[in-house]
């Protein structure tokens, strides 16, 4: 079954929430999702051009109250 | 493909530069990519043991700002580039004999060794090269 694992990363900045999305990856298994909270708005580019480069996937961006909410699956 | 290395030669003591080196090595190491970092001259000071913030991180506008806003320390980047990526640090040999300094002055689990620029600049030609 497909486990989410939440990161709130609120008030770091780049690249504080990738840094911290890459070291919870290590940790959860293929096919389980991360869902990282972010209110730096060069994380929201900057981590979905992460996950296409080292060939993970994107689930989806959606805008919260004040933070994004960027969902990543474990790919490989 | 294999990834094109990334070298990054770092002089300057300044925060902004510091903070700019830490984040291309981590978030380059991070992308799958190989980094190698060869620092020296005054970038050399932000790297010892036991400094106070204000002490090792000194620079202009933009580092009152990184200060202000606790943007990632750039000490700390480098070493989760190092646990998550493949990047290593060198100390610039030529420095530390100047100054009669060993690796033991400076921060643990950051350098990899010392290393002279001769070798460094050699290692460099088979990828991308950048200075600071």
């Amino acid at each position: 079954m497909t486990e989410r694992t939440k990161i709130d990363a609120r008030g770091a900045y780049c690249p504080g929430p990738l840094m911290e999305l890459i070291a919870t990856l290590k940790l959860v298994q293929i096919g389980d999702e991360i869902d990282v909270w972010s209110s730096d708005k060069g994380s929201v580019r900057d981590i979905p051009e992460w996950v296409k480069k080292v060939r993970h996937e994107m689930v989806g961006i959606t805008q919260q109250d004040g933070y994004w909410s960027i969902v990543v699956r474990k790919a490989k | 493909m294999a990834a094109n290395p990334l070298y990054i030669l770092l002089a300057s003591g300044e925060h902004e530069k510091l903070q700019m080196a830490a984040m291309m090595a981590s978030v380059g190491a991070v992308s799958e990519r190989p980094v190698e970092m060869f620092v020296s001259m005054n970038a050399l000071l932000a790297f010892e043991k036991d400094l106070p913030a204000e002490r090792r991180y000194q620079g202009g506008k933009f580092s009152k700002v990184l200060k202000e806003k606790r943007a990632p320390d750039a000490l700390t980047l480098l070493r989760q580039g190092k646990e998550l990526g493949d990047l290593k640090l060198w100390a610039c040999s030529m420095a530390l004999d100047m100054e009669g300094w060993e690796l033991d002055r400076f921060e643990d689990g950051l350098f990899d060794g010392a290393r002279g620029l001769t070798k460094f600049l050699s290692d460099a030609e088979t990828g991308q090269f950048i200075s600071l």
